[in-house]
């Protein structure tokens, strides 16, 4: 009994496996529009994220990413002894963090003024003028406020003038570099997140409102109570996301805003490990400083993401 | 009809439309400038529009070579990036939407990795070196072939269309190629349109690769070369140089004016063309963008 048992079993895992392939066979055409994206993303995704191990090692040119000495931490050590680590650390978490209080709210406070526009043809234009700063790249942005900034004849400073108050100098001032990387941040990406929390506003049932308009709750009331439970899952989704790029202060805006006067407030993690790796050449301290960097990004993702799924069910994975 | 214009309602359009000012505004100003006479734009008090009004900026602009030649590269990477990238995103969506392709949950688990936790950019510079892509063209071309959201975006798109489409494809004697051409693409038009935008625009707009993966003059981009007029003023000099000579050697009246155009505003110049085809292209693509950014979100 128990031989023909094992002899059926046998038989059905050998046609579940000739199945499998058959499948496999089927889709032989679907494979090969994958397999060079497969590859694509070993060379430049995985191959990468095998390169952290330089950070453990001494990187030679011959040797590349497979090569070089074992070195345990002393890259790690190095950036921690370096005397300037714990301000660049703290810049990156201040910039970030800021960016997060700040940049984060604005799209949803957005979304619910424009939810509250009737007329559809002028929110329709303000949505498309509020997208207009996120498809122009970061050197435009800057060299834009430069020139809106200088108080060598730039409107900004003459509107001061013209108000009777002291033109300021903007770019390069230690006092005004954490406003304008904030300010200009918002300025670029408000209108094209809050896409998302209109698309879900929109989504709320609209009798929600009636019943609410039934008990008498005023428009404030109503955002309250209805419009702000609706988005309340997506913004959960998008808090977890904006929490893992907390050490990751925007490596493209801070390479291009940072200058000799800012280096003391705008130096950060990504910047300082392109600088030591690129001017400097040292591989393999600059690495060190990019894994450490990813690593606790990774942990916050985890445990945010764990802390989504408590308060609300809602997770990324 | 009165409650209309409560206080709520003024306060919510005036902030909008203070905002939409703010968004506005800085592009009016530029163009203003651009077009405007570079010595006199010196003096300041431009606000809304030309006081001198000259093309004078924009000629410059088309005259130096330098200039044409990175406008030129950013064209090519940007006609040739979007159409790679539509075509094996596409393709790889596609065979990602089929529920019944064995190993679709692992393909997607392993491209999906790379978001959360990346190498860097030390680890990516060696690869782009021995790659020996450092200095290629390429290297605007081949590293941005394949990107997880956008596959996401397309993927949720096709499982969307009615499998019995397909089906009916089938019985008709079409292969899976046929389904996929004939089929599948003419109705995907809208997430193409959308892919295409956001991938033309990151195309258009990347000054990062231009700046440390290029070392050689001619193959340097536009936003590559706004970032160098940014930071260094010798490229301004040089074309405001070659300006002044040219308006010298001409001994009219209007020779001895000579040059009229200033780093500034011919640095203007440059950023308007360097933003001005992004500007006429995203509103068409507007409607899409609900639909593109829904799907995107949809993760898993």
């Amino acid at each position: 009994m128990e031989v023909t048992a094992a002899m059926t079993r046998e038989a059905q895992k050998n046609r579940q496996q000739r199945k499998l392939l058959r499948t496999i066979w089927k889709h032989r055409i679907f494979y090969l529009f994958v397999i060079p994206g497969v590859v694509w993303f070993i060379v430049f995704c995985y191959l990468p994220l095998y390169g952290l191990t330089l950070a453990f090692k001494d990187f030679s040119y011959a040797g590349g990413i497979f090569g070089g000495k074992y070195a345990g931490l002393t890259y790690f050590k190095q950036f921690f002894d370096y005397y300037l680590s714990t301000d660049i650390i703290r810049n990156t978490v201040v910039i970030s963090f800021l960016k997060l209080i700040i940049g984060f709210p604005a799209p949803i406070i957005l979304a619910i003024m424009l939810n509250e526009v009737k007329n559809h043809a002028f929110k329709r234009s303000l949505q498309t003028i509020s997208y207009l700063p996120y498809f122009v790249s970061w050197v435009v942005v800057v060299t834009l406020l430069n020139r809106l900034l200088t108080t060598d004849g730039g409107p900004v400073n003459e509107m001061l003038h013209s108000l009777g108050l002291k033109p300021i100098m903007f770019m390069g001032n230690v006092d005004w570099f954490y406003p304008l990387i904030i300010g200009s941040f918002v300025w670029k990406t408000i209108g094209w997140n809050s896409i998302i929390y209109l698309a879900a506003i929109a989504g709320i049932d609209p009798e929600l409102y009636e019943a609410a308009k039934i008990d008498g709750a005023s428009r404030l009331r109503q955002m309250w109570h209805v419009t702000l439970p609706g988005i309340r899952d997506i913004t959960i989704i998008l808090f977890i996301l904006g929490i893992g790029s907390l050490m990751s202060a925007g490596y493209e805006q801070m390479l291009l805003f940072k200058n000799p006067a800012t280096e003391a407030i705008g130096s950060v993690l990504d910047t300082y490990s392109i600088e030591a790796g690129i001017k400097q050449g040292r591989l393999s301290y600059a690495t060190a400083v990019g894994f450490f960097q990813s690593a606790i990004a990774f942990i916050l993702i985890l445990v945010v993401n764990r802390i989504g799924k408590k308060v609300s069910d809602v997770s990324l994975f | 009809m009165l409650r209309k214009f409560s206080f709520f309602s003024i306060t919510n359009y005036a902030l909008l439309l203070l905002l939409a000012f703010c968004m506005v505004y800085p592009f009016v100003y530029i163009l203003a400038y651009s077009l405007n006479d570079g010595l006199d734009s010196m003096k300041g008090g431009i606000s809304f529009w030309p006081r001198q009004f000259t093309l004078e900026n924009y000629i410059e602009v088309f005259k130096d070579p330098a200039i044409m030649n990175a406008y030129k590269i950013t064209i090519a990477r940007t006609v040739v990036g979007t159409l790679t990238h539509l075509i094996v995103t596409t393709l790889f969506a596609y065979a990602l939407s089929k529920r019944t392709l064995p190993g679709r949950n692992f393909i997607s688990f392993f491209i999906f990795i790379p978001t959360i936790f990346g190498g860097g950019f030390i680890p990516y510079f060696i690869l782009m070196q021995r790659l020996h892509l450092y200095n290629s063209f390429w290297v605007y071309i081949i590293p941005a072939l394949y990107n997880f959201f956008h596959i996401v975006v397309m993927r949720t798109f096709f499982q969307q269309i009615p499998p019995e489409l397909e089906e009916s494809a089938k019985i008709d004697g079409y292969g899976d190629v046929a389904i996929f051409l004939k089929i599948i693409l003419p109705l995907s038009g809208s997430v193409i349109s959308v892919i295409a935008i956001f991938m033309g625009v990151s195309h258009w707009n990347d000054w990062f690769t231009g700046t440390f993966f290029i070392s050689d003059k001619n193959l340097v981009p536009v936003q590559t070369l706004l970032q160098e007029m940014l930071t260094r003023s010798e490229a301004l000099l040089d074309a405001v140089k070659r300006a002044s000579q040219f308006g010298g050697n001409t001994m009219s009246p209007a020779g001895t004016q000579a040059v009229r155009i200033t780093p500034e505003s011919l640095r203007m110049a440059v950023l308007a063309i360097a933003t001005v085809p992004i500007l006429v292209i995203y509103p068409f693509f507007q409607k899409h963008f609900v639909k593109g950014a829904l799907l995107g979100s949809v993760k898993g």
